[in-house]
């Protein structure tokens, strides 16, 4: 009986991060979510996924918004919260996270996976980088941006990630001090970056 | 903590069976705080005079500002706790503790300072006379001393319900009633102490209750526990409960600010014993309101879980419900209020003209309690579906856009009548509001249930 093991992938957005999460997932044989999660978290709480959509990986307050959305309470209300608040809703996909890799080896893209499931003896944190051009010129295509344009979605669309992971694992995001490997998948290409992390993984994992 | 499978339950439980699950926790816990209050003011009422009522009104705002600087930290940090807790993540949940204590002990001692350096001047701007001052401010002293020890205890407290202990927490509460009600008439009766009995009756009270609760959380065997390490605030702790806390913070503040007027008003146009009159009317309006915020916390995640469901018909049950029992209790109230006045506002005193006072306004207030408990069941509801602006504006409405010019133009026509009348104002325009946002609502809940059913 082979011990299973988790892959969890952080990553800038237009890095690569998940073709290459894909690539590596079906090279090694195991399990891939991502948005995946979304679908598996509404199924088993019996909530709509547009709760979990709306939540997914974004800023869970603001200052100002804050005041909008009255997480706590009115008054003396001590107890009252929004039943289907971003916490709530994090608290059920990390649930459905741990029982994934309790079943058999993943590999997960985004959503703290890796504070989800910190603690795991066999598990391999990686970030992913990438340089700006290359982002750029990959959300150009992807969104139909120019570039002018895909530039600052990268830049707001990454600002959201790091306050959602921030806020959700207490840890820096994209700091290598929050990971086990931080690479930047423009120095050797997609396929080649795979490739490395697989045989990072392999060392470790004993494949 | 949720139980596992809870969710399931919240989606196919029976709705009635459910809702008294849910709801009487908070309703005991809720009645135990009002009853706090009432209890108090009986003893100073009977025990000390018509005019320390009417001191005690005057510091009601200050209570109210306090309560908001706690909830400033308190409701955040409980959230975070939650988070951290549902994550298995000790150290950070343990770091949120420290954070709390520390917080609590800087803000609460910043007010006390701030309070106490100027407490004269602020009581007689929310409107003390030279009467009633000598009571306010004893009573104040005395509490904003231990004002850094009441924000502990309430920190405390909101962070032992978040840690999956919401028993020991609602303990505590029940408990500092009993302290307070042994100690009370001790200090007041034997001792002849005074209003200060009162005030150091709910000091021990909260620093007795304080102390329990600190005493569980030191125990090192807990996986939540003080450690001294923790101490240090850390930024992200502190913005992320404050950030949390400002809603409410806000809303306090308001709420406070609303007493300051009615109080101003009433000491303009009917003096001293008016303002003791709606310290009574305050007390008995507060006892059902607060057990209809009780019912509202129990409608919370059964209405939030299953309209995420999309069984909207569960939604609507548990809103028919919530909004029955409300009305019977608000209707009750109104009943006890309307049919004995006079019986009702001699339990706080024996003042014949304070008597007749309160009774008075006592029937004005309540008249269209019987409504309340729908425009106040409505608000929450729009909040545990996830529309928080359309409750903070409900709430809002009742509270500033309804009252507020009722308060700026009936008082100087009507003199003291005038401010009972604005609140029976307020709360009617307020209910036909709601009334009209529910429908609104509802009509399209169940248009998109339509859209729904068309799709499969």
């Amino acid at each position: 009986m082979e011990r299973k093991y988790v892959i969890t992938i952080g990553r800038q957005l237009g890095s690569g991060g998940r073709i290459i999460g894909e690539k590596l997932a079906s090279k090694l044989g195991i399990s891939f979510y991502d948005k995946e999660l979304i679908q598996i978290a509404s199924q088993e709480s019996g909530l709509g996924r547009e709760f979990f959509e709306r939540a997914d990986e974004k800023r869970p307050y603001s200052v100002f918004g804050g005041l909008f959305s009255l997480r706590g309470t009115i008054a003396e209300e001590p107890f009252s919260t929004y039943y289907l608040n971003n916490e709530t809703l994090f608290k059920i996909q990390s649930d459905v996270i741990r029982r994934l890799a309790e079943k058999s080896s993943c590999l997960f893209v985004g959503r703290c996976a890796d504070y989800v499931l910190s603690g795991h003896p066999f598990m391999l944190n990686v970030f992913i980088t990438a340089d700006l051009d290359d982002r750029v010129k990959r959300i150009s295509e992807r969104e139909k941006l120019t570039p002018a344009k895909a530039r600052d979605y990268i830049e707001k669309a990454d600002k959201k990630r790091a306050a959602y992971y921030n806020y959700f694992s207490s840890k820096p995001w994209g700091m290598a001090d929050s990971y086990h490997l931080c690479i930047n998948s423009s120095w050797l290409g997609l396929e080649a970056t795979v490739e490395s992390i697989c045989s990072f993984a392999s060392k470790r994992f004993g494949l | 903590m949720e139980p596992q499978g809870s969710h399931l339950a919240l989606g196919t439980e029976n709705i009635r069976k459910l809702l008294l699950q849910y709801a009487i926790p908070s309703v005991i816990a809720m009645t135990a705080a009002s009853l706090y209050n009432i209890i108090d003011s009986i003893f100073i009422g009977q025990g000390v005079g018509a005019l320390a009522i009417s001191g005690l009104a005057i510091t009601f705002p200050l209570m109210n500002l306090a309560a908001a600087f706690g909830s400033l930290v308190g409701v955040g940090a409980s959230a975070l706790m939650s988070l951290r807790l549902g994550q298995k993540d000790y150290d950070s949940a343990n770091a949120i503790l420290g954070n709390v204590l520390v917080l609590n002990l800087i803000l609460g001692s910043l007010y006390s300072l701030v309070v106490l350096l100027f407490l004269d001047p602020i009581l007689y701007f929310f409107g003390a006379s030279h009467d009633t001052l000598p009571y306010a401010h004893d009573f104040m002293v005395i509490i904003t001393l231990a004002n850094p020890v009441t924000h502990m205890y309430f920190g405390l407290n909101a962070l032992m319900r978040a840690s999956g202990n919401p028993v020991r927490s609602m303990n505590a509460t029940i408990i500092s009633v009993i302290i307070n009600i042994v100690l009370a008439p001790l200090f007041i009766f034997v001792f002849h102490w005074g209003i200060r009995g009162a005030a150091l009756a709910t000091v021990i009270a909260q620093t007795s209750m304080m102390l329990w609760q600190l005493l569980y959380f030191t125990d090192r065997k807990r996986y939540i526990h003080i450690r001294g390490e923790t101490f240090r605030l850390q930024y992200r702790i502190v913005k992320d409960s404050m950030s949390i806390g400002l809603a409410p913070f806000l809303m306090n503040m308001t709420s406070s600010a609303i007493v300051i007027i009615i109080n101003q008003s009433l000491i303009r146009h009917g003096g001293d014993l008016a303002v003791g009159a709606y310290g009574i009317i305050n007390r008995i309006a507060a006892l059902f309101v607060m057990i209809v915020l009780g019912l509202n916390q129990g409608m919370q995640p059964i209405a939030g879980y299953n309209y995420g469901a999309r069984q909207y018909d569960r939604v609507t049950s548990v809103l028919k419900f919530t909004v029955f029992l409300a009305s019977g209790v608000m209707t009750l109230g109104f009943l006890l209020c309307e049919l004995f006045p006079h019986a009702v506002a001699s339990v706080f005193t024996t003042n014949r003209e304070l008597i007749d006072i309160a009774a008075h306004g006592l029937r004005i207030v309540m008249l269209v309690f019987p409504i309340v408990g729908f425009q106040m069941v409505a608000s929450t509801f729009f909040q545990s579906i996830g529309m928080a602006g359309k409750a903070i504006f409900m709430s809002l409405t009742r509270q500033v856009l309804f009252l507020l010019p009722g308060l700026l133009i009936f008082p100087p026509l009507l003199g003291v009548k005038g401010v009972w009348i604005s609140m029976p104002v307020a709360d009617t325009l307020a209910s036909i509001v709601a009334v009209y946002m529910l429908t609104v609502q509802y009509r399209k809940s169940i248009l998109r249930q339509k859209i729904n059913e068309a799709k499969v």
